[in-house]
């Protein structure tokens, strides 16, 4: 399996060649173009029911989809929904990362990927969701961002804040807390200023440099409204 | 044993993800192999003295382990189940200390998260029971919160999907016939936020239905049965009832019960979209309850009265739907009566004010001959 990211900057694919009878997860709907060698299968992972609370609890994509080079080797072409950078991560196996639920493009068969549940006030306000990924195990992860991405680099004890909007992915030794970004609760609640998340190292915390809910906001005004 | 790498080890020369590292739990303490150096396997020992335990990670479920040796600060990242047993059986008693109160915080920690997310879905539970129980009102409070363009385009896929099977009526008397009654119908309707589509489809089947978001379908076998337009406008009436009030959006939202209602309380309409599709949820086979009949009738006998138009038609059609033929069956699959329907409606006329109706500007019979029935006197 090898990955190669074609067009970098804001609207970047990636090309992915596969040997006869590998697989790779990919999330639903970003595939482009491949070979006529590959198979996509949509299995629902956890089966129906399992799949429809994910849907549900965490607005995820239905499924992830498996391509797979059943018919002989082939390539894929894969590229996010949003204009953003794309980077290609090569899990070692003890490195685990926390990744929120749009931020996940493609990861190898080695790769486990599980939702995890979050605590409800993270859910509540950390901007993620309810659910985020814990992705570990070994071998190629590719995660895509709003905008371009940052790698933050902590060492331990270090901290640093990030608006919580921003986040893409971050090592499972980093803790956080969450902080209000406003002066008061309230006036976090109301301003839309929203809240903030105070990291503590070791680790790396990949950022995007764009916030996906205030660009929303943003075109939003410019719509017109039907009467 | 094996060599894949079992811990990160941190420290000023290696990266900031961390170093992998493979750990061994000896009598005196630590040894470290950092299994990604180029130049042959280097290790450090830490004795167990040197050491400060924590607990750490996003769930402070990981065991920390700190220490100054000879190369500087290092501090290892545990979260091997089996590590950190083999870590708290070969350490010292009062290394145990803080280690157990880390894993007892932990323990708590997800306990509480468990209570917290247990109490969420006790919460969702009572939702679905309440709507399995027919709690109407968390239906409606639902259903107010879906905009009128996730309607539409629910509505809409179900009616291109539909018309591409049917043989449409573009033009002609019956065409112009229903755009006049569509008009007038919809010119009395305050605040409208549907932009109504009425398709004439031929066919013989006697009945008319609407989609949510505005989309009517009418048949001309329900109009060849009609005895003038004033009855096929009591039907429309009745279909733009059902529209206006939400009838078909409550339909679904209770058929998918606590899918639906989480999902809108979670603020995620368009998921409801694909979920009603994907659960082949069939809009054109909906069928209305008993209550949203009775409201159709009867908002729908207000609107007519507002558009000049007189009710009784309505209430003929009704009564001749009753009487026995082919054609009620089809009517009734989609539309349930309830008993005393067109009494209902008679009573509700009378205790109207009386009303000076305005007559439409086509000629029913024409209509008629137009989709081939004979010009004979209609019983
Ligand atoms: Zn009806």
């Amino acid at each position: 399996m090898k990955g190669e990211i074609l067009y970098p900057g804001a609207f970047p694919m990636v090309r992915i060649e596969l040997a006869a009878g590998e697989h790779i997860k990919a999330e639903s709907g970003a595939m482009v173009a491949s070979s006529p060698t590959i198979d996509i299968e949509s299995k629902m992972e956890g089966g129906f029911l399992g799949a429809l609370s994910r849907k549900l609890l965490t607005g995820e994509k239905f499924f992830f989809q498996t391509l797979r080079a059943s018919r002989g080797p082939g390539e894929v072409l894969l590229a996010p929904t949003v204009p953003g950078e794309i980077v290609i991560m090569e899990l070692d196996g003890v490195n685990e990362y926390l990744v929120q639920k749009d931020g996940f493009l493609a990861g190898a068969e080695s790769v486990s990927i599980e939702s995890k549940m979050q605590s409800l006030s993270r859910g509540l306000m950390g901007g993620e969701g309810f659910f985020i990924l814990r992705i570990s195990g070994k071998g190629m992860l590719i995660l895509n961002s709003f905008g371009a991405i940052h790698k933050i680099e902590l060492k331990p004890d270090q901290e640093y804040i990030v608006d919580n909007s921003h986040l893409v992915a971050w090592s499972a030794t980093t803790s956080y807390n969450i902080e209000k970004a406003a002066s008061g609760w309230v006036a976090s609640f109301t301003s839309g200023e929203g809240f903030v998340c105070r990291f503590r190292g070791p680790g790396v915390v990949y950022i995007q440099s764009r916030n996906p809910g205030s660009f929303g906001n943003w075109i939003r005004q410019f719509i017109p409204v039907s009467e | 044993m094996s060599t894949e790498p079992n811990a990160l080890c941190f420290g000023q020369e290696f990266p900031a993800s961390g170093a992998p590292s493979l750990v061994y739990v000896e009598a005196h303490g630590l040894t470290v192999t950092f299994v990604s150096d180029t130049s042959g396997r280097r290790s450090e020992v830490a004795s167990f003295s040197d050491l400060t335990v924590l607990a750490g990670g996003q769930d402070h479920d990981q065991l920390v382990l700190k220490w100054t040796g000879a190369q500087g600060e290092r501090t290892i990242y545990l979260k091997n189940p089996d590590m950190i047993r083999a870590f708290r059986q070969a350490a010292p008693d009062h290394m145990a200390d803080p280690l157990e109160r880390a894993v007892e915080r932990v323990r708590q920690v997800r306990h509480r998260r468990r209570m917290v997310w247990s109490a969420v879905g006790g919460v969702a539970l009572a939702f679905m029971l309440g709507l399995w129980f027919g709690a109407d009102l968390l239906v409606e409070l639902a259903v107010a919160r879906i905009p009128v363009e996730w309607e539409q385009k629910l509505g809409q896929s179900a009616y291109k999907d539909f018309l591409a099977q049917q043989e449409i009526m573009k033009e002609g008397l019956t065409v112009s016939a229903v755009d006049e009654m569509t008009h007038r119908l919809t010119a009395q309707i305050p605040d409208n936020p549907y932009k109504f589509e009425v398709t004439v489809v031929k066919s013989d089947v006697v009945n008319a239905f609407a989609l949510p978001g505005g989309y009517i379908v009418v048949f001309t076998g329900l109009m060849k049965k009609a005895g003038n337009g004033e009855e096929v406008a009591g039907v429309m009436s009745h279909e733009l009832n059902h529209v206006l009030q939400r009838h078909g959006l409550e339909r679904i939202v209770k058929q998918l019960g606590l899918v639906a209602v989480v999902s809108i309380i979670l603020g995620d309409q368009q998921g409801l979209v694909s979920l009603a599709r994907q659960l082949g949820v069939e809009l054109l086979t909906l069928k209305f309850s008993r209550a949203q009949e009775t409201e159709a009738d009867l908002t729908g006998l207000q609107l007519l009265y507002r558009a000049k138009i007189d009710p009784s038609g309505m209430i003929s059609f009704f009564q001749r739907l009753s009487e026995k033929d082919e054609g009620r069956m089809e009517w009734f699959s989609t539309h349930p009566m309830s008993q005393g329907r067109a009494e209902r409606l008679k009573a509700e006329l009378v205790a109207m004010p009386k009303l000076a109706p305005v007559p439409f500007t086509f000629e029913w019979a024409k209509v008629r001959e137009s989709l081939g029935v004979q010009p004979a006197p209609v019983p």
